[in-house]
């Protein structure tokens, strides 16, 4: 007797579907699973079996053969188990086979015949029941809520090998947990607010262009100037993911496990410490493992202390930045994850921390030569905004703040829809990711700011790429404004704003 | 690879034995043109002041032994070789008698395009030629020959400083060298760091020429950061060094070279120093060889203004920018040069024929609204500043400093 189940298996960013085909004949009693099964799934055999039997159905004494079909996709993890119990069941008839082909099983087996929830990969295997046409999704109810976030799905909660019985022969699932019947959680942003910075007005500015077009910056600025103060309220302001952005994120998270069901609302903030490695950053040290850019997707990546940073990991930051998305080529697997982040990066701008200062720096031309060639040029060169915080002193407490998160994030989302009108067509939702050509559709600048910025490129001030960094700056600039036209003065505010060649300024001559 | 070592009687590096030179009186060699080293760039140089710049690279080591004591220094300088071998020869005093006695041309390096000019060639700098014994006995120089007559027939001014500037420094002694080149004055300075590049760089920008002193061999002395500025200055200018080819740089070069650098000038500009001997080096040489320092002032909070402060109380007059310099130069009879008294470089307009808006931005950044950030603190709106800086930088009035800083190109004197 014959019977065949579905479920997904996880291969990195993707899922693969398997079918789990079961075959029972009479002959020496056995037990056999094939099909690049690792060792997790063929412990299942030893849990699929004690499962039946204490869960009160019967396991047959004769000849059982599983198949792992497609044969050539290695299984991962215990996730089969429930779909391998059932079309056990189904081939020894204690269960009929037809519902099995419209629905996914996807947990572990306990040998009590608990079901049990799969740390990861949850919501993939949700969006690719959808996308493969099967309409019920049978899990642990743990999960549950994760898969409930796609839209359009039917998700049936088992808590046990019997409830996934009865739901295959047309019963109710389990009651769902009280929050999986929540929609996607609302942005309530406890975190730092920019109300708390005082003083900083012109980096306040500068940080809220930086998030209205996900400009990539450099803040960069004497110790205790509140470089990490000012990073650390960038979430505050970003506005909230959308449907799709937020899906991405969860699968990302989901993907790498131990992560508690809620649809992402805002957008991630990752801030790796400066000891990090170019794998834990970019991903790839072992299968599965996902890279702090991928972390960051739709978000933002928080380098502090950038020239601590290993140079070969800074430079592996390149590619990614440039596609929106990194390939991960290992000896036994490949993968592709999106990867397109807003990186903010904060950096001393001299070992002692003072450049500028006159009274305290004391570091000779050499030091600074030393110092900044650490910092990759190529990388600074994808920096659109650099922003020099001094400290306010003693003053800088008595002063005002410029604005609060909240005002600040309403400009941000007003100049962020302004974008996603203008750039509809183009497959991409901000000023930052414009390429020239559509910076030369897009931009719409005024004739006398163009003649600005075609003076500065005269007297060797801006290059070329430099013209189009600064002319996607002051577009970001413009949106902010709500002017339909670029300015001579959004491209003044994106001039002083621009990162210049040394970054710090004369000594480097 | 210094070239120069007194471990052995022969000179080991070239692997020649001297003795090879045979019976001839090593004096008979002072008067005489040797051919083979002429082709060296050796022709305008006579055998014993070759041999005192061999001697030098010899007794590098036990100079810079000396070189703590400013004074001793220039004093042990300004010795004959004979009382200067006496003087640090220690054990060896014997030894390196011989050596001396038998030297020949042979035994100094040279490396290409180098030459050599010595204190008894008419082309010699009058300048140095007038501090005596306390200037090079000989200048092995890189870039033509006739450069450095014509060049140090103008009238020349030493512009030197701190190593470790600040931007308002930089830009200070780079404006001063801009307005000085362009009414025909040489800027002398060295190679090393801070004020005194930021002038050559700065002579450069107005296509003026400049008279750099290396402290070290000409082909072993040029740090490599500046291996460029080097290369536009051997094209343009000329590079002048005491020590011959293969000779590296030790502490008394220091002292050595702004001796030279100071002997060159009429007068020498201090932008910016500490208090501290090393800072002031240049002020103290210029000093002892009885030439004129005038100092520019700085921001009295600032450290490195203190030793420019100290001068200036001392008597130095005061430099606001190229035109006092021209004053100090010509007594108040400026030659005919230019049509104004401004002297303009960079082709950008006045402050005082700029929009109003843009005149009070200029103004701000003087007197210490420096930061984008602290231009536009209260203001609602920082549109409008930060475009007038970017045009103000775009005219060439403003640029870049350290920290986000914007430093006025120009001083408003005058």
């Amino acid at each position: 007797m014959l019977a065949r189940a579905h479920t997904f298996t996880i291969e990195d960013y993707q899922t693969r579907h398997v079918s789990v085909e079961v075959d029972i004949r009479p002959g020496l009693p056995a037990f056999t699973i094939v099909g690049l099964a690792d060792a997790a799934v063929r412990e299942a055999r030893q849990r699929v079996q004690a499962a039946i039997i204490n869960s009160g159905y019967e396991f047959p004494a004769r000849r059982i053969t599983a198949n792992l079909a497609p044969g050539d996709v290695p299984k991962i993890g215990p996730g089969l188990d429930l779909a391998l119990a059932c079309a056990v069941l189904a081939a020894s008839q204690q269960l009929p086979s037809e519902p099995l082909e419209s629905h996914v099983l996807f947990g572990e087996l306990a040998l009590d015949g608990t079901v049990k929830a799969c740390q990861q990969g949850t919501l993939a295997v949700a969006q690719a029941t959808l996308n493969a046409g099967l309409h019920t999704l049978v899990l642990a109810p743990e999960r549950a809520r994760e898969a409930c976030l796609i839209e359009g799905l039917e998700v049936a909660a088992v808590e046990r090998l019997s409830s996934a019985v009865r739901v295959l022969g047309g019963g109710p699932p389990d009651e769902l947990p009280e929050q999986a019947r929540r929609g996607p959680d609302t942005p309530n942003p406890t975190g730092p607010d920019l109300s708390e910075v005082r003083g900083q007005h012109h980096a306040v500015r500068a940080l809220i262009v930086a998030a209205a077009g996900a400009h990539n910056n450099l803040l960069s600025g004497s110790p205790g100037a509140g470089k990490t103060m000012l990073a650390q309220r960038l979430p505050s302001i970003l506005p909230p993911l959308s449907r799709t952005e937020a899906i991405e994120v969860t699968r990302i998270r989901s993907m790498t496990g131990g992560w508690e069901g809620d649809l992402a609302s805002s957008p991630p903030f990752r801030a790796p410490h400066h000891s990090i490695t170019t794998a834990g950053l970019i991903g790839g040290a072992r299968r599965g493992w996902v890279g702090e850019i991928v972390l960051a997707h739709n978000g933002v990546l928080f380098l502090d202390e950038l020239s601590e940073f290993a140079r070969p990991t800074l430079e592996a930051l390149r590619q990614p930045m440039e596609d929106g998305r990194v390939a991960i080529v290992r000896a036994r697997h490949s993968a592709v994850y999106p990867s397109r982040f807003m990186l903010v990066a904060a950096t001393n701008p001299c070992p002692c921390g003072y450049a500028g200062n006159w009274e305290r720096c004391r570091c000779s031309e050499t030091e600074l030569a030393r110092y900044r060639r650490r910092l990759s040029g190529p990388l600074l060169d994808r920096i659109d905004l650099t922003v020099k915080l001094e400290s306010e002193g003693a003053l800088g407490l008595g002063a005002t703040p410029l604005t609060s998160s909240e005002k600040a994030r309403e400009r941000v989302m007003l100049a962020r829809e302004l974008q996603a009108v203008r750039l509809k067509d183009e497959g991409v939702t901000v000023n930052a990711h414009m390429d020239v050509r559509m910076l030369q559709r897009h931009a719409s600048i005024e004739p006398q700011a163009e003649d600005l910025l075609r003076r500065n490129q005269e007297r060797g001030l801006l290059s070329a790429r430099g013209q189009h960094r600064v002319l996607r700056v002051a577009r970001t600039i413009a949106d902010l404004n709500g002017s339909e036209k670029v300015r001579a003065r959004d491209v003044g505010s994106a001039l002083a704003l621009r990162s210049v060649g040394e970054y710090a300024g004369a000594r480097a001559a | 690879m210094n070239g120069y070592d007194m471990t052995d009687g022969r000179d080991t590096a070239h692997g020649r034995d001297t003795a090879d030179a045979g019976g001839e009186h090593p004096r008979q060699a002072g008067t005489e043109a040797l051919s083979p080293a002429d082709e060296r760039g050796a022709s305008r140089a006579c055998g014993d002041c070759l041999r005192r710049s061999w001697l030098l690279a010899i007794v590098s080591a036990r100079l810079a032994y000396q070189a703590r004591d400013r004074r001793r220094l220039l004093a042990l300088l300004a010795l004959g070789d004979e009382e200067l071998i006496q003087a640090v020869g220690g054990t060896r005093r014997r030894e390196l008698r011989e050596r001396h006695a038998r030297f020949t041309r042979e035994d100094l390096h040279w490396s290409a395009g180098v030459q050599a000019i010595c204190r008894h060639h008419p082309g010699y700098p009058r300048g140095l030629g007038l501090a005596g014994d306390r200037a090079p006995r000989m200048l092995f120089l890189a870039g033509a020959a006739r450069r450095l007559e014509e060049l140090s027939a103008a009238p020349t001014v030493a512009i030197v400083g701190s190593r470790r500037a600040t931007d308002y420094g930089m830009e200070m002694a780079r404006s001063l060298a801009r307005g000085l080149a362009a009414s025909g004055v040489t800027v002398a300075g060295g190679l090393s760091d801070g004020i005194t590049v930021a002038a050559q760089e700065g002579a450069l920008e107005a296509g003026g020429k400049t008279l750099t002193v290396i402290d070290g061999g000409l082909d072993v002395a040029c740090p490599a950061r500046r291996r460029a500025l080097y290369r536009r200055l051997r094209a343009t200018s000329c590079v002048v060094a005491e020590q011959p080819c293969g000779c590296e740089t030790r502490r008394w070069c220091y002292t050595a070279r702004e001796r030279i650098v100071a002997g060159l000038a009429q007068l020498t500009i201090v932008v910016e120093a500490d208090v501290d001997p090393g800072e002031l080096l240049g002020a103290h040489v210029a000093k002892a060889l009885g030439r004129a320092v005038a100092a520019v002032p700085g921001r009295v909070t600032s450290p490195l203004s203190r030793g420019t402060h100290a001068l200036l109380m001392a008597g130095a007059p005061l430099v606001r920018g190229p035109e006092d310099v021209l004053e100090l130069l010509y007594n108040g009879n400026p030659p005919r040069r230019q049509d104004s008294t401004t002297i303009r470089t960079n082709r950008a307009p006045r402050p005082t024929e700029l929009e109003p808006r843009l005149k009070a931005t200029l103004e701000l950044v003087g007197i210490g609204k420096d930061t984008p950030a602290k231009l536009t603190a209260g203001s609602a709106d920082a549109g409008d500043a930060l475009l007038a800086l970017g045009e103000l930088e775009l005219m060439g009035l403003l640029s870049r400093g350290d920290g986000g800083r914007y430093v006025p190109r120009e001083s408003l004197a005058g």
